[in-house]
């Protein structure tokens, strides 16, 4: 049987840019265990489990409204699943 | 990244792709015709459709509106994906910034009686027909022949299905920011009498039931259209600023100005269609079909319409239809077609 | 793209509101039977209880779309604007490098634009409104990724050769009929079969296997243009594999017995896939000037582990397997890019792009990722080809090769475990014999032979003289409407002449 979900890698890779800083250090500081990676252009991010993305930390480091609509402006590519798509929460995680 | 500055000028080997240097000669091309013209394959299919075996992928069978040339067919509004998301964006805009101002200032609960009745019994029920002018819409997009063709119709069903969800959001506001008029919305769709008309009337082209020709269900939507838009967004328009129902006429300007654009590409459509040089006469018998079998139906569809709104405020609703009738019955005579009835 | 700061407070939730303006606009039709209007979606024999389970994470409203979407044009088109102005074609790494956008372009819009029209299909045909809204959106992004692909292109068609037919040869010539035999396989099948073959085997498994190398290729190799471009397409790309995967997890989730239909798809759209992507390998590890990562090590990432080691120990759940011939692929790894270049090198005088023999850095890089294979090339490939242009000469093939008759590559292919021996399959099927070069292509075939005998096979057409002639390769060149310059070698072409004029260099100087 497959290892339990919370401990299987998911993650986002986002574009690397000044417009993207705030929403990576919300996503910093609001996910335990992160593990950073930078390639050219690219910022890729992951931990086991649960990635979190809420929208009134991006909005308060951003210092203008956002919505959680425009994380699809950042995103390159991802893995695990969108489990949860609100206007307040951005979660991935494996449902499996 | 080592960057040289160039003191020669490099001179091109060529100004476009040869498709478009064959077709137009050799000038720079548009990014509408770099994007548009020639991209849809014409050759050496590999199989046949599953779905079925009488057509190829794409297949100038799929209707009986044809062009010898697909391509002498373009958007008179060089509407390429680009231009086409931020035009819609500007509209969209401008659309928001109307239904925020409407929403803020409660215009919707301040509507006279029959107005307000208007709105939730009548307009925002629209949201389906619609919902089902997007699927005929997409429909086209994948058995047109030709790029330039599916193009207008994939944007044209992204449109009506904005213009659904525009209409789902003043249903909103004027529900109080909850989905309850919705709701009441949908059941008059279903089940309100002067409303049948028109949904019989899309279930039957979505179904096919007089063919599979998405022209022919195209041309079935616009001539509907035709008489909707000049119902509810231009003759309401005007006798809502008259009857103190301002909001309505704020709402409608979106509407009426979208259906501005959608005509310029389905008439340059129809033109180009009886202008050619080899189908403009088989086209024309097939618009005569899409005439004598829909047309009465149509007329009839938007004539209850009429009436419903006849029921709820004085704007001569009915007699304006059926003016309306008359001006696009001639419209299609002067362009040498046959319109049941007699008009 | 500001949002008003006296927006009222939302009474519904996101989730809500998505409703009302999708699903909710949907009804179920009284007049007709809603099997008139959707006929498409039972012959494949998937059983679909409940439509309203579609799940969409992204939940765009039109509004959204058009405003995000509008804003990536803008920044991309502004990309293209500059580097057009500044002459930036100048700034890459080498004009051999094209070679790799040339087949990008005679190999990708067109069939971007065949996904866009099936897209349209699906938004159509499918019952429900959640599956429908999600497909009409990818439609309009894979009209999107068509058009800016060609308009990224555009620039470098005026300077080199290869491009200016793309169209043309996309529908004719032999290796373009790799990638157009597998998108029309998946549009003349059934809407589910899609779904699996395009929105999830695609767009899912293997599309970073497809883009990171073009992509990351393009940044290494100064092509700016395709990089803005590949970064721009991504974030559709995130709501694609997003589509996919609910395609893949809806059908099982509906009903057990759709589950080993779902798995042969999934077995039969790997394999086809991954033979697709078989060019990509033997581009990337040949047709870069500055490499990103070798095909193995791409395959190692965004294959075994990101996609068996990831997403299947979640499809393990519906009793999904990984994919049936998966380890011949693994097997392949090593040589897999090796064996495609040096078909590709043999047949290039045919072919809209050139080839040439790797370079003394070329083969130092290529020895360093593949210690144990690429030594074997070298020997009885490459040196032999080196001798042929020392003397003079300029290898190429002089016949016409036996195409697999389902992927369609040349039979260049090998038996897993023994590099030395060809791998030649065959089946017949009433009376007529058909050749493949797997276990995996055989499978295929023998699963609807009906289908794939159909095929418009281009040496087949060659010598039943349907393609030009006669007059043997000259007449089927002609036919193609390859011009002078667009193919063969590259060392001595127009395309390298130019970029040394460019630099002030002569071809001595070189």
């Amino acid at each position: 049987m497959s290892a339990p979900t919370a401990s299987r890698p998911v993650g986002v890779d986002l574009q690397e840019n000044e417009e993207n800083r705030a929403l990576v250090e919300a996503i910093e500081a609001d996910n335990d265990d992160l593990t950073i990676r930078h390639m050219p252009g690219i910022i890729r991010l992951t931990k086991n489990g649960r990635l979190v993305i809420n929208q009134a930390s991006v909005e308060q480091r951003l210092g203008r409204p956002w919505e959680t609509h425009e994380f699809q402006m950042a995103i390159i590519t991802y893995f695990g699943e969108f489990v949860e798509w609100d206007d307040d929460q951005i979660v991935i995680a494996w449902q499996h | 990244m080592q960057i040289e500055l160039r003191t020669q000028v490099i001179e091109p080997e060529r100004k476009t792709f040869t498709n478009l240097v064959d077709r137009f000669g050799d000038r720079p091309a548009s990014r509408y015709e770099e994007g548009s013209i020639d991209i849809q394959s014409v050759a050496n299919f590999h199989y046949r459709p599953l779905w079925s075996a009488d057509h190829e992928i794409y297949d100038a069978d799929y209707t009986a509106f044809k062009l010898e040339d697909p391509y002498s067919f373009t958007d008179p509004r060089q509407l390429y994906y680009a231009p086409y998301v931020q035009s819609r964006a500007a509209m969209n805009e401008a659309f928001v910034k109307t239904i925020d101002y409407v929403e803020k200032k409660d215009l919707l609960q301040k509507l006279p009686a029959g107005w307000d009745a208007l709105v939730g019994e009548v307009l925002v029920p629209l949201r389906h027909w619609e919902a089902g002018a997007e699927l005929v819409s997409v429909e086209g997009s994948r058995w047109a022949y030709g790029t330039t063709i599916d193009q207008c119709c994939v944007f044209a069903a992204f449109d009506r299905i904005g213009n659904a969800q525009n209409l789902s959001r003043v249903g909103i506001v004027y529900g109080e920011g909850h989905d309850g008029a919705l709701a009441a919305a949908k059941q008059r769709w279903l089940e309100a009498p002067e409303m049948q008309g028109l949904r019989r009337l899309i279930e039957e082209v979505l179904a096919g039931t007089t063919g599979q020709d998405y022209a022919a269900k195209l041309l079935t939507v616009d001539l509907t259209d035709r008489l909707i838009y000049g119902l509810m967004y231009n003759l309401l328009d005007e006798a809502a600023l008259t009857g103190g129902a301002g909001a309505y006429s704020l709402v409608a300007q979106h509407f009426s100005s979208w259906f501005g654009d959608q005509r310029r590409w389905i008439d340059q459509l129809v033109k180009t269609w009886f202008a050619d040089p080899t189908y403009g006469e088989s086209n024309k018998a097939a618009f005569d079909a899409v005439l004598a079998t829909r047309w009465a139906q149509i007329v009839e569809a938007v004539s209850d319409l009429a009436a419903a709104v006849d029921a709820r405020i004085d704007a001569g609703a009915s007699a304006s239809v059926a003016a309306s009738a008359a001006a696009v019955a001639a419209d299609l005579a002067a362009l040498g077609l046959t319109v049941p009835g007699g008009n | 793209m500001t949002v008003s700061p006296e927006k009222p407070a939302r009474k519904l939730s996101m989730k809500q509101r998505y409703s009302a303006l999708t699903h909710d606009l949907d009804w179920a039709p009284t007049y007709v039977q809603e099997e008139e209007i959707f006929p498409f979606t039972t012959f494949e024999g998937i059983k679909v209880h409940d439509w309203s389970k579609w799940e969409d994470p992204f939940r765009l409203t039109v509004e959204a779309y058009n405003k995000y979407q509008a804003e990536k044009d803008r920044r991309l088109y502004a990309v293209l604007d500059g580097f057009a102005q500044s002459q930036g074609q100048v700034g890459l790494t080498d004009a051999r490098y094209m070679n790799a956008m040339k087949i990008f372009l005679q190999g990708i819009p067109v069939h971007e634009y065949n996904a866009h029209r099936n897209f349209s299909y699906l938004a159509r045909y499918a019952n429900g409104p959640g599956a429908r809204f999600a497909a009409l959106c990818q439609s309009m992004d894979e009209l999107r990724h068509a058009q800016t692909e060609i308009h990224t292109l555009s620039h470098y068609n005026k300077y080199f050769d290869g491009m200016h037919h793309w169209h043309h040869w996309t529908d004719r010539v032999w290796y373009l009929s790799v990638p157009k035999s597998f998108f029309e396989d998946a549009m003349t099948a059934g809407p589910f079969e899609w779904l699996i073959a395009i929105g999830f085997s695609f767009e899912y498994l293997l599309t970073n296997l497809l883009f990171v190398p073009f992509m990351s290729g393009a940044s290494f190799n100064g092509d700016l243009p395709t990089m803005t471009f590949g970064f721009s397409a991504q974030s559709d790309e995130s709501r694609h594999m997003t589509l996919g995967l609910e395609a893949i997890k809806f059908m099982c989730e509906q009903d057990e017995d759709n589950v080993p239909i779902v798995q042969d798809w999934l077995d039969k759209w790997f394999w086809r896939g991954y033979r697709l992507i078989a060019l990509v390998a033997g581009m990337m590890d040949y047709m870069h000037p500055k490499r990103v990562m070798s095909w193995k090590e791409a395959f190692e990432l965004y294959f075994e582990e990101q996609m068996l080691n990831g997403l299947f120990k979640d499809l393990e759940y519906y009793g999904i397997k990984p994919p049936r011939h998966v380890q011949w692929a693994i097997d392949e790894k090593e040589i897999l890019s090796h064996q495609v270049y040096w078909v590709l090198y043999q047949f290039s005088h045919a072919a809209a792009f050139s080839t040439t023999i790797p370079n003394a850095e070329d083969q130092a890089w290529l020895e360093a990722n593949y210690p144990e294979t690429w030594p074997v090339f070298k020997e009885v490939a490459w040196d032999k080809a080196q001798r042929v242009m020392d003397a003079g000469g300029r290898y190429f093939n002089p016949g016409l090769p036996q195409l697999c008759t389902v992927c369609q590559i040349p039979m260049g292919f090998t038996e897993p475990g023994n590099p030395l021996v060809q791998c030649q399959r065959q089946s017949v099927y009433e009376g007529e014999r058909y050749d493949f070069c797997s276990d995996g292509c055989q499978w295929i075939f023998d699963r609807e032979p009906t289908k794939y005998r159909q095929a418009w096979l281009p040496v087949h057409q060659i010598f039943q003289g349907n393609c030009g002639g006669p007059g043997g390769l000259p007449a089927v060149a002609e036919w193609y409407k390859l011009g002078p310059n667009d193919g063969a070698e590259y060392l001595g072409s127009n395309d390298q002449k130019n970029w040394l004029a460019w630099h002030g260099q002569t071809p001595k100087e070189a």
